[in-house]
């Protein structure tokens, strides 16, 4: 029930910003007083009307046209982050780390998908790994975390001064992913044997694999 | 060339909003306290379309206008008046964002940019077509065609409610069809047109208020008024 008493006064202040129960007082008023019964009416078919003017129609040839012409812009101008990149000199990096680096995100990436159960088919049905599985899972987890945190390392001089716009959105896209990775981990950490969880933390951990490849790979 | 103008250093935006980002989305989104997943995950993708067209590649922009797309091209319809300058709107802004995507500071989500960039865009388009109009026609005033309505559509109240949208002023009538008929949240109104949300709830009031007079006078004072 709503506690909240609403007068005529109070009407354009709740149009304008009310919160979800003042409307609602709003309209208790409004059955009993027919100005504001009348005002809310005309207020509400205006937000309904408005529908009316969403524009929806099929371009079918739209997105080729601008693939074509932001392809024959591409060309004639070559990338200024990278041309700027190269002339502050950043090519220092040492391949034969992030070569090997690379290996052992692909060796502990694959152990974790070969011990995990495939995908499942129904949205909400959850997948239980036994508690044998779940050390296995949980010790090829935990060597995928230390082969990106290797990777982390390397990229992190960079990430941690940018140089450029896209460094800045690299930085704050791992972040997230950072963040997202805490309260996942957090959550397997509650429901280890939930493999659901699980691949939803190897997505993030991959995403955040490949964009630290990005990152050195923008480096070069 | 559309006024972008964004200026100020995105260097002193990481190091004062790095993390508030991640908190706002906290605050706002998921007011129970724990870390949203679905909210991150949506600024997740705003980050993925954003770096994948500052790497410069294709399928960045093909995820933009695969997400996007749709409102793209309502808004401009919307703000243009006809399908064909829509899309040649859409078009442009695409190339636009090209162009100056070394200018994205991260400041606003690529997206509320992206709305940015096309809203200025569609007035670069109007003021061009303005321009053409004057030179051609030497002041004979031609009428849009009007275009195919979609079925079940309600042409005399959508007529009425396009008449009026068109005497408020263009802000009022940005803000109208970025909440009323776009379903952009007041936050991201703020970011696209670089106001304050509360700006951005006085104006919408406004311009209800406006439309409110214009569509449907008061009962009472016409009689009045005689």
């Amino acid at each position: 029930m709503n506690d909240m008493n609403v007068t005529c006064v109070d009407r354009e202040r709740i149009f304008m910003d009310g919160s979800a129960e003042e409307w609602a007082a709003l309209e208790i008023h409004a059955a009993t007083c027919a100005e504001c019964g009348e005002e809310v009416r005309v207020w509400k078919s205006m937000s309904a009307a408005a529908g009316e003017l969403k524009q929806e129609w099929e371009s079918p040839y739209l997105w080729p046209k601008i693939e074509q012409r932001l392809t024959d812009q591409m060309e004639q101008k070559p990338s200024r982050v990278r041309g700027w990149l190269n002339s502050l000199g950043l090519s220092t990096l040492h391949w034969q780390t992030v070569a090997a680096v690379a290996l052992l995100l692909a060796v502990s990436g694959t152990a974790i998908w070969m011990v995990l159960p495939p995908v499942d088919s129904g949205p909400n049905k959850q997948v239980f790994l036994k508690s044998r599985t779940v050390s296995e899972v949980e010790r090829a987890e935990a060597e995928y975390q230390k082969a990106i945190d290797k990777l982390d390392a390397q990229a992190r001089p960079q990430l941690e001064a940018p140089s450029s716009p896209l460094m800045a959105s690299y930085r704050e896209k791992l972040l997230v992913l950072d963040n997202a990775i805490g309260e996942l981990r957090e959550q397997t950490g509650l429901n280890p044997a939930n493999a659901h969880l699980r691949r939803q933390l190897l997505a993030m951990y991959q995403e955040k694999q490949e964009t630290l490849q990005e990152v050195l790979e923008t480096k070069r | 060339m559309a006024t972008m103008g964004l200026t100020l250093p995105w260097e002193a935006k990481i190091s004062s909003e790095e993390r508030q980002r991640g908190l706002r989305v906290v605050e706002t989104e998921n007011s129970a306290g724990g870390f949203s997943l679905a909210a991150s995950e949506a600024h997740l993708e705003d980050l993925r379309i954003a770096t994948a067209c500052q790497a410069g590649q294709l399928q960045g922009y093909e995820r933009l206008y695969s997400l996007h797309g749709r409102r793209m091209k309502s808004v401009a319809r919307n703000l243009l008046g006809t399908a064909n300058d829509a899309e040649d709107a859409v078009q442009e802004t695409f190339l636009k964002i090209q162009r100056g995507i070394g200018t994205f500071r991260g400041q606003s989500s690529f997206v509320t940019w992206t709305f940015r960039v096309l809203i200025n865009t569609c007035y670069d388009v109007r003021r061009s077509r303005m321009r053409k109009k004057e030179v051609t026609n030497e002041g004979t005033e031609e009428s849009p065609v009007p275009e195919q309505r979609a079925p079940g559509s309600h042409p005399a109240l959508k007529l009425a409610l396009e008449r009026a949208l068109a005497k408020l002023t263009d802000h009022q009538r940005e803000v109208f069809l970025l909440y009323e008929v776009e379903g952009f949240r007041h936050a991201e109104i703020a970011e696209i047109l670089r106001i304050t949300e509360t700006a951005s709830k006085n104006t919408l009031f406004q311009a209800k208020k406006n439309l409110r007079t214009m569509l449907e006078p008061p009962r009472s004072q016409p009689a009045e008024a005689r």
